[in-house]
């Protein structure tokens, strides 16, 4: 590229700079050329820009605005279901709990009052066993306490027969039984 | 030691004899080096944006996420600077772009920089000027002289203000086409310059002549220097040319939003 350039010597372009002196880009006599070349490729390159370039480059971007919109609004939509789906779940799973935790307490509500009866049932049961076996009790003491006097009574008249010899009647053994 | 103002020399590989044209004068018509290097952009610019454009997909590759990176960068400028009206001026702008980096560009792998000829940047400052009067006149009529009218100066102060403002505006084409090619110029020089050094002071030390060994420190002193400012050149070049279409984009917006921003 640099070729067409450099085919001068050093030497002969040094002589021809300071001969002319000063800055090479005020000689003049090139610069219609130059601009007039320049314009050329401005516009040239201007409306390639224009009409080719900057459209392609512009499409392929609006393309990828719009891919990236997409997926991102797709996205969001996934997500929004799957946080429905999620609140759905944890509804289910609550009212699960709720269900199980209602039957448990019947189950154990009826259970304890299943033995509450049960348990009431047997101690009337033994109370009942418990009062009629009092009662023979009583009874018995009671007749074991009538026979006690005519025992008393008979000691006495034993004992009363044999220090005195005769025998003590009913009433004086009562009387004494009395004071005693 | 060579020339530095060698390197600016416009060679006439093919000439087509001398005429006399009204503006330019004395003009020699001839295929020269400048033209060479303007070509050499022209082409490469073409070739990029077509390798860019021609199979671009959805999903970039490598080529493709650096021609759609200048693209962006430079529809950010017109767009962020003009506004809504940005996309119709951007071919406008990207063109000037590209031909300004690349031929700076260019002017560091070349023995040439078009852009280091006045010729070319006085064209590219010319045609932004032109365009820009082209476009305040059309958009605005002759509303386009409110551009020196500053509707929010004192009216005393306007009149001052208002000549200031021409007077700014007659140099803005000067500074655009000076800007660049007093960069590239400076540049080309004081890399040619060291450069210089080198090869003087490097062969001086071997046949013992001037400041013998002790030019060897100094040739290495300016070799340092040739490769920062070479970095730094290559940062100028994208630098000068991002200058210019931004203040090219500015000087549009003038005229193209006339009293709405001002």
């Amino acid at each position: 590229m640099a070729a067409p350039t450099s085919h001068d010597t050093h030497a002969t372009t040094e002589a021809q700079g300071h001969g002319e002196g000063g800055l090479p880009q005020f000689q003049t006599q090139h610069w219609a050329g130059q601009m007039g070349y320049l314009l050329v490729l401005f516009f040239l390159l201007y409306f390639l820009i224009a009409k080719v370039f900057a459209p392609r480059l512009r499409r392929v971007m609006d393309e990828r605005r719009e891919t990236i919109s997409g997926a991102v609004a797709t996205a969001r939509q996934v997500q929004a279901e799957a946080a429905e789906q999620a609140a759905l779940a944890q509804a289910d799973l609550a009212k699960a709990r709720a269900d199980a935790r209602a039957t448990a307490a019947a189950a154990k509500a009826r259970v304890t009052e299943e033995a509450n009866a049960r348990q009431a049932a047997e101690e009337a049961v033994v109370n009942a066993r418990i009062a009629e076996a009092e009662a023979a009790i009583a009874k018995t003491r009671d007749a074991a306490m009538g026979n006690v006097s005519t025992i008393a009574s008979d000691a006495a008249g034993a004992m009363v027969e044999r220090l005195t010899g005769q025998a003590a009647t009913k009433a004086e053994l009562d009387l004494a039984k009395g004071a005693v | 030691m060579a020339d530095p103002l060698h390197q600016f020399k416009i060679q006439p590989l093919v000439d087509f004899g001398a005429v006399n044209l009204p503006v330019f004068g004395h003009t020699q018509l001839a295929i020269t080096n400048s033209h060479v290097a303007m070509t050499v952009a022209f082409v490469a610019i073409v070739l990029f944006l077509q390798l860019v454009t021609s199979s671009a997909k959805v999903v970039p590759g490598r080529l493709q996420t650096a021609g759609e990176s200048l693209f962006d960068m430079i529809d950010g400028v017109t767009d962020s600077i003009i506004g809504h009206d940005g996309r119709k001026y951007f071919p406008f702008v990207f063109s000037l772009f590209l031909l300004v980096l690349v031929m700076n560009l260019l002017g560091m792998f070349l023995s040439f920089t078009a852009t280091s000829q006045l010729a070319v940047t006085v064209t590219f400052a010319a045609l932004t000027i032109l365009l820009v009067i082209g476009v305040g006149f059309l958009k605005n009529g002759l509303g386009f002289f409110k551009l020196f009218w500053p509707a929010s100066a004192p009216l005393v102060l306007r009149p001052v203000v208002g000549a200031i403002e021409f007077l700014s505006f007659l140099l803005r084409p000067v500074t655009l086409a000076l800007r660049l090619f007093g960069n590239m110029l400076g540049g080309h020089v004081a890399l040619k310059i060291f450069a210089g050094f080198v090869v003087a002071l490097g062969a001086g030390a071997f046949v013992g002549e001037g400041l013998g060994l002790w030019g060897l420190p100094i040739a290495a002193l300016s070799m340092t220097m040739v490769v920062a400012l070479t970095a730094l050149e290559f940062l100028v070049a994208f630098l000068q040319a991002f200058v210019f279409a931004v203040l090219a984009s500015i000087y549009l917006n003038d005229v193209v939003n006339l009293g709405e921003g001002h």
